[in-house]
This record gives structure tokens, sequence and C-alpha cells, in this order.
């Protein structure tokens, strides 16, 4: 016994005091200087990327590793505004329905071979290609030809046009403000025909060949990836690293460590250190934040009683405390009020949302006609953060009268979950943006016809989908931002979500790591990024 | 001693800390707090109070654990006894099922079980208790084996008793001190296994506190707050420690073989 209590008091003491703060790892001074090309710049995934055939990627890792090798005709600029990438330039005709590109005569393969307009025809048509599946195919079947060429009618896109090695014209079927955004989706990247031919497109998934900054050096599954730089690179001097790293396997918090080693260049900071790192001012000069264009919402099935009255729905908005979720995300947040995140054109810093007022929240349940107690159940994924916020809405939600039952389910299980009718009445869910574009939340996330897709709270509301109708077919941007507004400032009335927080993305760097910037729509690209030394 | 210390904690929980185990106690989070006044155990990743969670999770650990080892001790007793005392085929046919349960990977049966089963306070102590009776079983079918040979039994069947009444009144009172001792070390495998799923987050409901998952959740603190992982940890270990002890010593008391 006394043996248990020497114990107890041993514990005791060492539980009281906290290991401190390793410092962040050594490198040269801050500021000053010029690039400088060379070296390896090294990361830490937990798992290899899904896939780098551009054609079949759609998450955050895939993207990133299929910008590495593989390029677009526009891109983003470092913030949201369409730049030229392997196009020169572009004009609309045809009042926007024929889209027409000049591109780069300097253009090559990492393999050497000079890329032409005939390779930009090929990567789209490859594409479409229904036996590929691509989750991209979407949105292009608006080029004219698209459906004929899906349905195996004709051996080409109608709509996409040859007339030059160096030029390339899209006829669409109707007017698509987005058309251009969508273009600089990684699905577009050109790819080399010849190793698809050689290769086939299983294994090139494996071994992409495309004439981005970098090219695919080694990839041994499960254990490391590794790019080298591409002597063929149009942008001269570019990129400066010769090679990026990726060890597989390294979740997180391990990142961290390696990180802190001088192991890693770049990682994430873990929600345990993170209030620690921020008020370190040694870590003051490596931390690399950036506002995103994400927005984080409790989803409250319109379709499900009691939720199917509106205010119940705005009875929840109103019991949320956001500003203890920004709280329990670190910081690393802003309160939402609205759907579109900050960083999206037509946001509206003024917009009103729901202020936490339990009191309030309650007299909207007895305007409903809601007496007793009301029993839910909320689908959460089962990840530290989401659980906390979870957790920190359950009580809010027990203070005005609604009983909560959790349910942690793994990510896959909630994305199949939530696109059923009346399984899942709350559940948690972000949104990050293809493009920067209301429509891509608006349209996508709460227009009727998104039901079963992305419109997971199965909200309808007639006047809202005339509204988005509307402005999705015009090119004239104020006219289209006023009723992209119209229909947000409806949608926040009638309470489908509540808004919860706009996430930022902070990482820190090695601070030989020279710049090193997020962006608020794509991963990180690295092809300016040095060393220094 | 330590069990009782656990018992009066979990029953008296109300009464030895002022909070709600489930409320934010803290005004504005900002990253857990170290023990001090007013939360002597500090407080959670949610702003919530250590101590508290700890003495109303030692509830819900005694709860998950009685009612497991009560699951098993009905079900492996009964199995025992009938097929100790009826032996051949019955005997076979159950051990059959006995020797079926053991080969199934404990671990994983468990994970399945309460992934099927919605989440509920008594899904647990159901999933463990369904996979926690063999020991019984076979514990209690040696033991009606040698006593159903004894004298008196031969007696009470020839007196014509019913096989039930020779069972209920003749055999089970002869097995309830090896029984007993089983019990208590079920008690401390049942608070281990409760914690080990809570830990893999298939344990009860949020909010509901757990040692297990505290732990789980809490480790990647350890460095920042250790007190949040090591504090129920020590109360993990106490439980189980405890009940092993009770169990060895009423091997003593009660002069039953160690098994």
């Amino acid at each position: 016994m006394r043996g248990v209590a020497g114990l107890l008091v041993a514990l005791a003491l060492a539980s009281g005091c906290a290991v401190p703060l390793d410092p962040p790892p050594e490198g040269p001074a801050e500021g000053g200087g010029s690039p400088r090309a060379g070296g390896t710049f090294r990361l830490g995934f937990p798992e290899d990327p899904h896939t780098l055939d551009p054609a079949l990627g759609y998450d955050t890792v895939s993207w990133w590793g299929e910008q590495m090798i593989f390029s677009t005709l526009v891109d983003y600029d470092d913030g949201t505004t369409i730049v030229p990438q392997l196009a020169t330039g572009w004009e609309l005709r045809d009042g926007g329905r024929r889209v027409a590109f000049t591109l780069r005569t300097d253009v090559r393969f990492s393999t050497g071979r000079a890329m032409t307009s005939a390779d930009v025809q090929y990567s789209l048509e490859r594409l479409l290609k229904p036996a590929l599946h691509s989750p991209g195919a979407e949105f292009f079947t608006g080029i004219v030809g698209a459906e004929d060429y899906v349905a195996g009618k004709a051996p080409h896109v109608s709509g996409i046009e040859v007339p030059a090695p160096d030029r390339v014209e899209f006829a669409l079927t109707a007017i698509d403000p987005l058309f251009l955004h969508k273009l600089t989706m990684p699905f577009t990247g050109v790819v080399d025909r010849e190793t698809v031919e050689r290769v086939g497109d299983q294994e090139f998934a494996r071994h992409p060949v495309g004439t981005g900054p970098f090219a695919m050096g080694d990839w041994t599954f499960g254990q490391r990836l590794r790019f080298d730089r591409n002597p063929n690179y149009f942008r001269p001097g570019l990129p400066l690293l010769d090679h990026v790293e990726v060890t597989i396997g390294v979740s997180e918090q391990t990142a961290w460590f390696q990180y802190q080693r001088g192991d890693v260049d770049v990682a994430g900071i873990p929600s345990a250190e993170f209030a620690r790192v921020i008020a370190d001012p040694r870590y003051a000069p490596v931390i690399v934040r950036q506002t995103t264009l994400r927005t984080t919402y409790l989803g409250l099935n319109c379709e499900m009683a009691p939720f199917d009255r509106r205010e119940v729905r705005q009875a929840v908005n109103l019991a949320v405390d956001k500003a203890r979720i920004v709280d329990l995300a670190d910081g690393r947040a802003t309160i939402a009020n609205g759907i579109l995140p900050p960083d999206m054109p037509g946001f509206d810093p003024a917009l009103q949302g729901f202020p936490h007022d339990p009191a309030a929240a309650r007299a909207k349940l007895a305007e409903a006609g809601i007496t007793g107690r009301i029993d839910t159940t909320f689908w959460v994924q089962r990840d530290d953060l989401p659980l906390r916020m979870a957790q920190s809405m359950q009580q809010d939600l027990r203070a005005v009268g609604i009983d909560v039952r959790l349910k942690p389910v793994d990510f896959p299980a909630l994305i199949e979950g939530v696109r059923r009718h009346g399984i899942v009445p709350l559940f948690m869910l972000g949104w990050e943006a293809d493009f920067p574009d209301p429509s891509n939340f608006l349209t996508v996330l709460l227009h009727s016809k998104s039901r079963g897709t992305n419109n997971n709270t199965f909200y309808s509301n007639p006047a809202v989908d005339a509204l988005l109708d509307r402005a999705d077919t015009l090119l004239d941007p104020p006219t289209r931002l006023r009723l992209f507004h119209e229909a947000e400032v409806q949608i926040v009335r009638d309470a489908p979500w509540v808004p919860l927080i706009y996430p930022t993305a902070v990482s820190v760097r090695h601070p030989r790591v020279r710049d090193y910037r997020l962006h608020p729509l794509r991963p990180t690209r690295l092809e300016r990024v040095w060393l220094d030394s | 001693m330590l069990v009782l210390a656990l018992v009066v904690i979990a029953a008296a929980a109300p009464l030895l800390t002022s909070y709600d185990p489930a409320a934010i106690v803290v005004q504005h989070y900002a990253g857990p707090q170290a023990p001090g006044p007013g939360h002597p155990l500090g407080t959670d990743t949610l702003g919530r109070d250590v101590w508290t969670r700890i003495a109303y999770g030692a509830r819900t650990s005694l709860s998950v654990g009685a009612l497991a080892m009560a699951l098993s001790l009905v079900i492996g007793v009964t199995i025992g006894v009938v097929s100790g005392y009826f032996g051949g085929l019955v005997d076979a046919t159950l051990m059959w099922v006995v020797d079926l349960v053991l080969t199934m990977p404990t671990l994983l049966l468990l994970i399945v079980l309460s992934a099927v089963l919605p989440p509920s306070l008594l899904t647990v102590p159901l999933v463990i208790g369904l996979v926690g009776w063999t020991t019984f079983a076979r514990t209690v079918r040696g033991e009606v084996l040698s006593l159903r040979e004894r004298d008196y039994v031969v007696a009470a069947r020839a007196l014509g008793a019913s096989h039930a009444r020779i069972m209920w009144r003749h055999l089970l009172p002869g097995v309830i001190p090896g029984v007993v001792v089983l019990a208590a070390l079920g008690m401390s495998g049942a608070i281990g296994i409760d914690a080990g799923l809570s830990y893999l987050g298939l344990g009860v409901p949020h909010p509901t506190p757990s040692w297990g998952r505290m732990v789980s959740e809490f480790q990647t603190y350890f460095a920042v707050a250790p007190w949040l992982v090591v504090m129920p940890g020590v109360a993990i270990s106490l439980g189980v420690i405890g009940f092993n002890l009770v169990g060895y010593g009423l091997t003593d008391i009660l002069g039953t073989r160690r098994s």
C-alpha cells in the first residue's frame, strides 16, 4: 500500500510539470539574399497520394503532387486572379460561347518532347473518356460535342478545336462564367500522350509525365516519393529546388517532431502544441498563415423533423456559441456568419448572422410549438477537433432543450450517410471551394438540384433556386454577385446551416526555407521556393 | 481498500465536485489548464473539470465492469453447470461452443460487435459480457464434474430430485467460492477491456466520461498537459489492480485454487 502511495505522489509531481517547448530548428538568419538554386526540400505525409494522374485525383494531396508534374492552360496568381500558364492569352467570342487560347511555343514535356495544342486536346478528351471514370469529367460536359464523345458517337469532341499547333479553341453549349476557373483545376493538366500510350492509363498514375516544374523521380509506395527538377521546364531558371523528397507514413505528430529536429522543411502544428507555439517569439518568424476559401458548418437536415421547420433551425443557430468553437480551434479560424468565406468574391463582411443567444433560441422553439425536449443524432468525423467542436455544441444545444447523441464516424461513412435521405439529422462538414466563385458554394451546396450530391441538408427554396439559376448563366460580374448575395441572405435566414467558422491554414517552415507561401485555394506550389544556407 | 475507495468515489461523485461532468466550466478556452485551485486536476481540451470527469468516470467504469461481469457470470455459470452435470453430448456441444468463442480473436470480435450495435451505455457491457463468459463456463464445468460424483448429489438423484433442483440446490452452491474469485478478476478484466475499447474510440457515448477515452483523446497533449493522460491512466491502473487484489484476497480466504 505504501508503494502505491509513493507511486501516486511521484506521478502527481511528474504530471504537474509540462515538457518545455523545443525551439524551431536552427538555420540561416531571416531576410536578405537573392534566390539561390539547388538543394532538396523534405516533407512528411501520413499516406501516399491517392493518385498522380491529373484526370483522377480530387483531393488535396493528389492535387499537390499533380501541380508539381503538370501545367494547365491557365492558373491562379498568389491570390484568386486567373493568369496564363501554358497559354499566353485568351479571348472570349460569341458572347462567351467560344473561348480561344494562344499557347506558348516553348513548352516541353520532361521527356524533352515539345508540347502542342494536340496534347491539350488529347488530355481533355482523355479526361472525358468514360472508361477512366474521372471525377473531373462533369466540369467539362458543357463543351460542344462532349456528350456525343462520351456516348461513343464521335471519335473527338467537336468543340475542342486545334486550328494550329499553338492555338486551342473551345466551343461551349451555353455561356459558362466558370469555364476559365474550371481550366485551372489540375484535372486539365496536360499529359504526355506517348507515356500514357506506353504504360497505359492505370500505370500512368504511378509514372506521370507532364510539363510541370518537376518530374517524377522515384515512388516507393508507402515509403518515399521523390520529385526531381524538370530540366525542360518552360519558365527559365525555375524551379529553384533540385529535389523534393516526401517520406510517407509520417503522422502529423511525427512530422512535427521531425520538424523540430530539422528533418522536414515544412509541417503543420499539432493542436496540443499550437497555443504554446503561437505564443513563443522564437517561432514567430517561421509561421506561415493563410486564410482559405473554406467554411465549416453544422448541417441541419431540412427533410427530417423537427429540423424541417425554419424556427427550429433558427433556434439551433441562436444556441451555438461560435466564439467557443473558434477558441477550441486554437484561434485558427474566424467566426462564420454567412455561407461564403472571406476571400470569396461576393463575401459580405456586414452580413447579419445569428448571435449566440440561448434565451432567443428557447423563444424560437416555443414559437415553433415545441414543448418537450428534442432528441436527435449528430454525425461527426471521428477526429480530435471535430469531436471537441461537436461536444461543445452538444452542451450548447442541451442548454436550450435539444439532447444530442453524437455519432462519431469515419469520413467516408459521414459522406456516404449525409447523401441519403432521412438518415442524418445533424452533421458537421467543411467545404473548400474548387474555384473562387460564389456558385461553388451556393449552387453546389444549397441549390435544390444538388440534393443527393452535395446539398446534404436537402434544403430547397424555389426563390433561391431561381436567383442561383439566373446568376449561374450571367457573365456580368456585378449583377452575378448581387444575385448571389440575395440568395445568400435568404439562405442564412432559412438556416439550413449553422455556419461555424472560416478556418485559417497555419504551418511552420524551416528557417532555411524561403518564399514558401500558402495559397487560399490550391495546395502550395514549390516552383519558386528556395533554400538558404 | 482501493476498490472501496473507487466505489465511494463513484457513489459520492456529485458530493465530491460541484461541476457537471459534461459541462464546459472554463469561460474562455485557451488550452487545458494546469491543476490549481478550483480545478485540482486541471481542465481538459474542452474546458471541463478533469477531477469531475475522473470521479464520474469511476461510475462508468464500475457500472460497465459490473454489468459485463454479471452477464458473463450468468451465461458462464449456466453453461458450466449444465455442461458439467449432464456430460456426454451436451457437454461436448457446449464445450465446443466455448472453444469456438475462445478461438475468435477477442479484440476483433469486440470491435466488430461495438461497431454493429448502436452506441449506448449498455452496448459496451453487453459486448464485453458476450465475449467474456468462457472462463466462467470452463471453471464451473470442471468444478461440477467433480461435485456431481459426491455422495450428496448421488443421493439426491437417487431420491428422484429433478435435474433443475439438483443443479440449483446442490451443485450451484458448491461452485460459488470459485465463481466469486473469478468475478473479482473478471471485474478487473472488464474495466481493462472497457478502457481499451474506449481508447480505440468504441466506448460509451459522448459526453459520458470514460477513463480509457480520456487517455486516448489526450495522448497528444502529453508534453503540454501530462496530467490529462496520467490521471485517468492512474485511475485505470488502480481499478484493475484493486479488483485483482480483491480476487487474490478472496482466493486465500475461501481456500480455492488459483487458476
